[in-house]
C-alpha cells in the first residue's frame, strides 16, 4: 500500500504536473495543501523537508523528493504499470529526449513564468510586471511550435511525462494569449492534452492562477 | 560505429559539464566548436539538429540530444564503465536525488547566470547589482545542501557535482567568502582536485574575464 503524500497548492504548475501524473498512474495519495501566503513553506518543519522551500514536495514512505520533474519520473518508474512506462521510456535515447524537454520546461517555460509571478507573489509586496517579461513568453511559444512541427506530442508520437509537465506550465502562461493562427500546432497540442483522461486535475488550478495574474496585470496597467 | 560528437564552446558552462563528464568516463569523442559570436548556432544546418539553437549538443550515431544534463546522464549510462555508474546511481531514489540537483542547476544556478549574461552578450553593459546579489541565493542553497556531506548528493561524487561546478565556477564574479561559505569553499576545492578539472578551467576563466569588468 503506497504511503504517498504530496505537498502543494492547486495554482502551482509543478504541483499540477504531479497531480496529473498521479491521476495517470491511478495511485492513491494524500494531498496536503500548504498555506503559502501564510508562509507555511518557510516554517522550520517544511524547510527540514525542503531547504529550497518550494512546492511540490513528495513524501514516499518517508522518503522526501522535491522538483516536479523528479517527482513525476520517480512516481512513473516506481508505481507505473505496463502501459504507464511509455510515459518515461526505458530506452536510453528516447529517455534522453524526454529528459531534454523536462529541462526545457524547467529552464525555459517555468523560468519565463517565474519572471512574471515574481512581481506578483513577492514577499515585499506586488509590483508592475515589466512588459518585456510578458513578451518574452512568445519565445516559449515559438519553441513549442517548432518541437510540434512534425510531432503529435512534444517528444514524438506518444504522450510522455514531458507533455504532462509542459502542459501544466503552458496553461499557466495563457495570460499572454496564444494566437491559434500563428501557433496552430501548439494550439492543437493543448486541445489534445485537455482531452486526456488525467488532464482534469490541471483545470481548476490553472484557471485560478490565470485569473489571479490577469487581475494583477489589470491593477498595475 | 562513429565517435560521438559534442558541439559546444569552452566558455559555455553546460558545454564544460559535458567535457568534464566525457573525461570522467574516459569517452573517446570529437569536439566541434560552435562559434556563437559568429551565429553558427543559428544556421539552418544547426537548427535542423537543434531547434533550440543551444550548446551543448550531442550527436550520437545520427541522433541528437540537447541539454547538458540530458547529455551527461545519457553518456554515463551508455558509455560509462561499471565504476562510472556511481556518477548516476541506478537506485531509483538515489537517482532522483541526483536529478533534483540537476534541475536545481538548470532552474536556479544557470538561470541566475543567464540573467547576468544578458548584459554581457552581444554587447557588454553594466550588470545590475541585484543580479549579482541574486547569485548568493544560489550559493546559500549550495551551502545548505553541503552541510552534512562532501558532495551534493552524499559522500560520493555524482554527475550533479560535475554539472554544478561548471556553473558555479562561472558564477564566482560574485566572490565567495570562505568564512561565510565554508562548505561551498571546501566543495569547490575538492572538485578542483579532479585529475581532469583543467578541462573546466580555460572556459571558466574566459567567461569570468567577460563578466567581471561589468560588475561593480
Amino acid at each position: 500500500m503506497p504511503k504517498i503524500v504530496l505537498y502543494g497548492v492547486d495554482p502551482s504548475p509543478p504541483v499540477r504536473a504531479c497531480l496529473m501524473t498521479l491521476r495517470a498512474l491511478n495511485v492513491e495519495f494524500e494531498y496536503k495543501v500548504l498555506n503559502l501566503q501564510g508562509g507555511e513553506h518557510m516554517q522550520p518543519e517544511f524547510l527540514k523537508k525542503n531547504p529550497l522551500h518550494t512546492v511540490p514536495v513528495l513524501e514516499d514512505d518517508g522518503k522526501v523528493l522535491t522538483d516536479s520533474h523528479v517527482i513525476c519520473t520517480y512516481l512513473i518508474q516506481k508505481y507505473g504499470g505496463q502501459k504507464d512506462k511509455a510515459l518515461y521510456p526505458a530506452d536510453l535515447y528516447e529517455r534522453a529526449i524526454v529528459d531534454q524537454k523536462l529541462y526545457f520546461d524547467c529552464g525555459v517555460l517555468f523560468t519565463k513564468l517565474r519572471a512574471v509571478t515574481i512581481h506578483i507573489f513577492n514577499a515585499t509586496g506586488p509590483s508592475k510586471v515589466p512588459q518585456d517579461k510578458i513578451e518574452a513568453i512568445t519565445e516559449a511559444y515559438d519553441f513549442l511550435e517548432k518541437f510540434l512541427q512534425t510531432n503529435e506530442y512534444i517528444t514524438g508520437k506518444n504522450v510522455t511525462v514531458a507533455d504532462i509537465c509542459c502542459i501544466a506550465t503552458v496553461t499557466s502562461l495563457a495570460f499572454h494569449p496564444l494566437d491559434s493562427s500563428k501557433y496552430p500546432k501548439t494550439t492543437a497540442w493543448i486541445k489534445k492534452m485537455q482531452q486526456l483522461p488525467f488532464y482534469s486535475p490541471n483545470e481548476k488550478g490553472a484557471t485560478e492562477l490565470i485569473t489571479f495574474i490577469n487581475a494583477h496585470l489589470k491593477q498595475f496597467s | 560505429m562513429s565517435k560521438p560528437i559534442l558541439y559546444g564552446i569552452d566558455p559555455s558552462p553546460p558545454t564544460r559539464a559535458c567535457l568534464l563528464t566525457a573525461k570522467a568516463i574516459g569517452l573517446d569523442f570529437e569536439y566541434k566548436v560552435v562559434n556563437l559570436m559568429a551565429g553558427e548556432h543559428m544556421t539552418e544546418e544547426f537548427l535542423k539538429k537543434n531547434p533550440q539553437h543551444t550548446v551543448p549538443l550531442l550527436e550520437d550515431n545520427g541522433e541528437y540530444i540537447a541539454d547538458s544534463h540530458a547529455i551527461c546522464t545519457y553518456l554515463i549510462q551508455k558509455y560509462g564503465k561499471e565504476k562510472d555508474q556511481l556518477l548516476y546511481p541506478a537506485d531509483l531514489y538515489q537517482r532522483a536525488l541526483v536529478d533534483q540537483k540537476l534541475h536545481f542547476d538548470t532552474g536556479v544556478l544557470f538561470t541566475k547566470l543567464r540573467a547576468v549574461m544578458k548584459y554581457i552578450l552581444p554587447t557588454p553593459k553594466k550588470v545590475p547589482e541585484e543580479l549579482v546579489t541574486a547569485v548568493y541565493e544560489g550559493f546559500d542553497f549550495l551551502e545548505t545542501f553541503l552541510a552534512n556531506s562532501n558532495y551534493l548528493v552524499g559522500n560520493t561524487m555524482t554527475v550533479a557535482d560535475i554539472c554544478c561546478i561548471a556553473t558555479v565556477s562561472s558564477l564566482v564574479f560574485a566572490p565567495i567568502n570562505p568564512v561565510k561559505y565554508p562548505k561551498l569553499t571546501d566543495w569547490i576545492k575538492r572538485m578542483k582536485q579532479l585529475p581532469y578539472y583543467e578541462t573546466n578551467e580555460n572556459g571558466a576563466s574566459i567567461l569570468l574575464s567577460l563578466v567581471k569588468p561589468h560588475c561593480s
